[in-house]
């Protein structure tokens, strides 16, 4: 193996060779921040059902009973369940993969590697919530006596979405609050609003119905409305995951490429600056 | 196939001061702006132009004062910074050990950051498992390997961490100053590890303050001066001319009359100074040799009777005693002194010591001012020492005192 490191010449994509190496690496950090999460609590795993029952509880209690949000014949605690499902995954990711690089400054500053393992390493771990989540919605499935929709093949698609978009949103933040610390007090902020504007409690079809064209535009340029969109059709069959739901589709590409382009430019400084 | 392992050419690291946001220069870096650009240039190159080359199981030591660019030069090679200017080439995979049990959690158990910091380190898993057993046999932890690292003392902390690196088996290999740490015992453990890793033709960088360690180690030796390489060359030449070399920004004096004089009004100390047998400022000394460490005070107000006390501990930040004139024996009346306090030959042992200053009256019992790590010395080993052992093995302990042996036939 020959390394060469010249200061006039820098690859502007990461190596992805480089990357598969340090799959061990990767693979270490996520079962480390797997067992450290639900270490000396007293539910311990537990908390990976409790958190999203909780917020399906909520919602049901709220959107399904006192607003009575109409969501055709599906129950309602399975309609909320497939949008939790997505956005708990998309949360963690902003918050875990966003907030990793200033986490692990003791090792970037002693230590290289190829940087990207670190949000990606994050990520992986909350695929654990994911499956959680999805087993959920399994069983509630079998309570109510419905079945999926007969788009239940583009699930595994939209779920490749759900996590590209939530990988290139929370890479995008862990590059930019290296020089911008403010971000990890913006991060709690984006996903409490992102929630609203994200049809997770009520289907898209309330926002097309009541606001102007622009207004929709504007929505779906969020990558996650077309994506929970387009999930919650594979799954139960509701809504409509063409027209302004590609817009999302190509935002999320467009944020998912210019990730790790930023990414590897922030890697050029990054012991420099943490 | 060529022998050459490492080739440095013309690397140089600048930094921006005063840049964006989030740019956090450390505060030794500014200083060190503001005395080599005057505070007026916003550059500042920790290192410059440096170029060298490393054959197939060469060690080379790099040594400089503080802030000369060692570091700088190891971060960029272990490539966790990258360079402004130059370009390097290594062939064969490199570990760098810039500080050992990086990435150690401190909720997770023994063995569990074994194969947490291996992978950080660059071992496969796989490799980790296969040297398992051995890696806790060198730490010596055994007992305590499924418990979390949080309950360890820091030496076991050390130890297991150690025991890690010293089980990877990179063609390169770059380490800075892992021999500060852990007991007397564990490091020479880690000394004569390092001499294996060194025998068995693989090539080794190392930056280090401790003089004896590099010229036992290394076969060439590097000599860093604000960033640029001074000289270079056999290890023994090197390093004595960075210890003759008559430097006033090594710590042989401090020169403190400009601070102010205690908030309770009692005094000042205003200088310190190392001084050998002729009166002449040192900042080195043997074994062998005595010396004197003088201390200039102020009283500034009657009815204070403060006297310096010094306080001195070894590098590795353990106290080796505390002295001072003690009642009786000091001025009490205001004014300018001079205290000399008068080191006896053969009392240290081969190392760095630092001394901090107490400014008290002893009664009734009051610290005026506390001077933390005030002024160092390094202390080195003669090698026809009266007190070395025979074979040139280190001699352990804070101190190296002189003792009477007698024996008689019984």
């Amino acid at each position: 193996m020959r390394i060469t490191v010249d200061a006039k010449h820098w690859k502007v994509l990461p190596d992805l060779r480089e990357l598969f190496a340090h799959r061990d690496l990767f693979l270490t950090l996520a079962i480390r921040d797997l067992k450290v999460r639900y270490a000396q609590t007293v539910l311990g795993l537990a908390w990976a059902v409790v958190q999203p029952l909780a917020t399906l509880i909520i919602m049901s209690l709220i959107f399904g009973r006192a607003v009575q949000v109409e969501t055709g014949n599906v129950p309602y605690p399975l309609f909320a369940i497939v949008g939790i499902s997505a956005w708990s995954y998309f949360a963690f990711v902003l918050k875990e993969s966003g907030g990793s690089i200033i986490g692990a400054q003791e090792i970037v500053r002693k230590i290289y590697f190829p940087r990207l393992i670190i949000p990606l390493s994050k990520a992986a771990v909350g695929l654990m919530d994911l499956l959680v989540a999805l087993l959920m919605m399994i069983a509630l499935f079998v309570w109510y006596g419905v079945s999926p929709s007969a788009h239940l093949i583009f699930a595994p698609l939209y779920l490749v979405l759900i996590i590209v978009v939530a990988l290139g949103t929370g890479i995008w933040i862990s590059a930019l609050s290296i020089r911008f610390r403010d971000l990890q007090h913006v991060v709690p902020f984006m996903i409490q609003f992102g929630l609203f504007i994200t049809p997770i409690a009520y289907p898209a079809s309330k926002i097309t119905a009541s606001v102007p064209h622009w207004v929709q535009v504007m929505y779906f340029l969020n990558p996650m409305a077309g994506v929970v969109e387009g999930w919650r059709w594979s799954i139960l069959g509701l809504g409509d995951p063409g027209g302004l739901c590609i817009l999302s589709l190509v935002s999320g590409a467009f944020l998912f490429v210019t990730s790790f382009i930023y990414f590897r430019s922030m890697e050029r400084v990054v012991a420099d600056l943490v | 196939m060529s022998n050459r392992m490492v080739t440095v050419e013309g690397l140089g690291k600048r930094y921006k001061l005063g840049g964006p946001t989030g740019f956090d220069p450390r505060a030794r870096m500014s200083e060190n702006l503001k005395r080599i650009t005057g505070g007026k240039r916003e550059d500042f190159w920790a290192v410059r132009d440096v170029s060298f080359t490393l054959d197939r199981g060469e060690a080379v030591g790099i040594i400089g004062r503080n802030g000369a660019g060692k570091s700088t030069l190891l971060k960029m090679l272990s490539r966790i910074t990258v360079p402004t200017e130059g370009r390097f080439t290594i062939d064969g995979h490199v570990s760098s050990l810039l500080e050992v049990g990086t990435g150690f959690h401190p909720e997770l158990s023994g063995r569990e950051n074994i194969f947490l910091n291996g992978t950080i380190l660059g071992m496969r898993r796989a490799e980790v498992r296969r040297k398992y057993d051995e890696i806790v046999d060198f730490s010596g932890v055994q007992k305590f390997i499924d418990t979390p690292v949080k309950h360890y003392s820091s030496g076991q902390k050390v130890r297991l961490a150690f025991a890690v690196a010293a089980h990877l088996e990179p063609e390169v290999m770059i380490i800075d100053e892992v021999l500060a740490v852990g007991d007397v015992e564990f490091q020479r453990k880690c000394l004569g590890k390092m001499k294996d890793v060194a025998n068995s033709g693989r090539t080794i960088l190392f930056v280090s303050h401790n003089m004896s360690a590099i010229n036992s180690l290394c076969s060439r030796c590097v000599l860093l001066d604000a960033g640029r390489v001074e000289a270079m060359g056999e290890p023994g030449a090197i390093t004595s001319q960075y210890l003759n070399k008559n430097n006033d920004e090594l710590t042989g004096e401090k020169d403190l009359s400009s601070s102010p004089i205690s908030s309770d009004g009692a005094g000042r100390i205003t200088h310190l100074r190392w001084t050998n047998t002729n009166g002449k400022v040192i900042d080195h000394a043997q074994v062998t040799q005595a010396f004197d460490l003088e201390v200039d005070f102020e009283i500034a107000e009657r009815g204070y009777k403060p006297q310096p006390v010094a306080l001195v501990y070894n590098s590795k930040g353990e106290q080796a005693f505390m002295t001072f004139p003690g009642e009786g024996n000091h001025p009490t009346e205001p004014g300018r002194y001079r205290a000399s306090l008068h080191f006896p030959a053969n009392l240290f042992n081969e190392d760095t010591y630092y001394v901090s200053f107490w400014f008290c009256t002893w009664l009734p019992h009051k610290v005026h001012l506390v001077l933390e790590n005030a002024i160092s010395i390094q202390v080195l080993d003669d090698l026809e020492s009266p007190t070395r052992a025979p074979s040139y093995a280190t001699v352990t302990g804070m101190l190296r005192p002189k003792f009477q042996w007698d024996i008689a036939q019984l």
